[in-house]
C-alpha cells in the first residue's frame, strides 16, 4: 500500500534533516502560505513559518523580476543564530528550512536540491 | 477584473470596502501577503474589532442570542458580524456532515475580496472572512464554537466555501 502524501512528505523532510547536520526544522508550504507538512519544534508557530516563508519567497521573486535579476533560485537569510533557506518546490509549494550557523552551505544546497526533486515527485 | 463601476454598484460598496480590498490587493501583488498571512492578520483584527465593539457597548448579550444548537448560535453571531462590517451581500451558514458547518458566500456579492473587488492579479485566495469569522464568533461567545478547517476558502463556480469544525455541540 502506498503511504499517504503526508507520510511521504514527512519521510523526505526527515531524510533531508538526517543528511544535513545542523538542520533544525523544515516545512513544506503552499504558495498561499499554508503549511502542507512540517517538522518544527513545538515553540515555532507553524502558521507564521508558512505565511512568512511564502511571503519572503514571493517578494523575492517579485524583486528579481522588477530589478531584472531573473528567476530566483533560492533565498538564504543569514542571522546571528543561523540561516533560513527558502526554495520553490514546483509551481505551488515551497521548502523552508531553519538551519544552525555551523552548517556546510554547500551540503545544504546540494541536499536541498535533492529534497526538492523528491518533494516535486510527491506533490 | 470586471468593470469597476459595475463592481461598485452591484456589490453596493462603501469607500472603506474599496480602500480595504484595493490596499490588500496591492500588498498581494507585491508578494507581501498571502492567504496564510491574511489568516494571521485577521485574528489580530478580530481582537481589535472586539475591543472596538466593547468600547461602543454594542456587543450582543450572549444570553439573548437565539439558537438551540452551536451552529444556530454561530449563525446568529455571523449575522451580527456581517451587519456590523457589511462583509457580504448573500451567504449561508449551515451544518454539514461529521460535525462540520459550512459558510457559503455568493462570491459576486462579497464586498471585501482583494481579488474580486480590489482587482489583485495573483494566484491563490486572499480571503480574510473565514479566519475573521472564526475569531470573532469565538471571541464574542467567550467560548470556542468554531474551528476553521483547511485555513482558507475554496472557490467553486461563483460560490466561496469555508469549512468549520463545530465545537461544544
Amino acid at each position: 500500500m502506498t503511504p499517504s502524501i503526508a507520510t511521504q512528505l514527512d519521510i523526505i523532510l526527515n531524510d533531508f534533516e538526517r543528511n544535513v547536520p545542523h538542520v533544525q526544522a523544515t516545512a513544506v508550504v503552499s504558495t498561499d502560505g499554508l503549511v502542507i507538512a512540517s517538522r518544527l519544534p513545538a515553540e515555532v508557530e507553524e502558521d507564521r513559518i508558512g505565511a512568512m516563508g511564502a511571503a519572503i519567497l514571493s517578494i523575492s521573486a517579485r524583486s528579481g523580476e522588477e530589478l531584472e535579476r531573473g528567476e530566483i533560485a533560492r533565498v538564504l537569510i543569514e542571522g546571528s543564530e543561523g540561516y533560513i533557506l527558502i526554495r520553490s518546490v514546483g509551481e505551488f509549494a515551497i521548502l523552508v528550512a531553519l538551519v544552525e550557523r555551523d552548517v556546510r552551505l554547500g551540503l545544504l544546497f546540494y541536499e536541498a536540491k535533492k529534497c526538492i526533486q523528491s518533494l516535486t515527485e510527491v506533490l | 477584473m470586471a468593470d469597476i463601476k459595475q463592481v461598485v454598484l452591484e456589490r453596493d460598496l462603501n469607500p472603506y470596502h474599496s480602500f480595504f480590498s484595493s490596499f490588500f490587493a496591492g500588498l498581494a501583488e507585491l508578494g507581501m501577503i498571502n492567504q496564510g498571512s491574511i489568516n494571521i492578520v485577521s485574528k489580530r483584527a478580530a481582537d481589535y474589532l472586539y475591543s472596538y465593539l466593547e468600547a461602543k457597548e454594542i456587543l450582543p448579550d450572549m444570553s439573548a442570542v437565539p439558537g438551540n444548537t452551536t451552529t444556530e448560535v454561530a449563525r446568529n453571531l455571523i449575522l451580527y458580524i456581517n451587519k456590523i462590517l457589511s462583509l457580504v451581500g448573500e451567504y449561508e451558514f449551515k451544518d454539514e456532515e461529521d460535525g462540520q458547518a459550512i459558510l457559503l458566500i455568493t462570491g459576486n456579492t462579497c464586498r471585501i475580496c482583494p481579488k474580486g473587488v480590489g482587482g489583485a492579479e495573483v494566484k491563490g485566495t486572499l480571503c480574510p472572512i473565514p479566519s475573521l469569522v472564526e475569531s470573532m464568533v469565538n471571541k464574542i461567545a467567550k467560548l470556542d464554537l468554531l474551528e476553521l478547517v483547511n485555513s482558507g476558502i475554496e472557490k467553486e463556480g461563483v460560490t466561496c466555501k469555508a469549512y468549520f469544525k463545530v465545537l461544544n455541540a
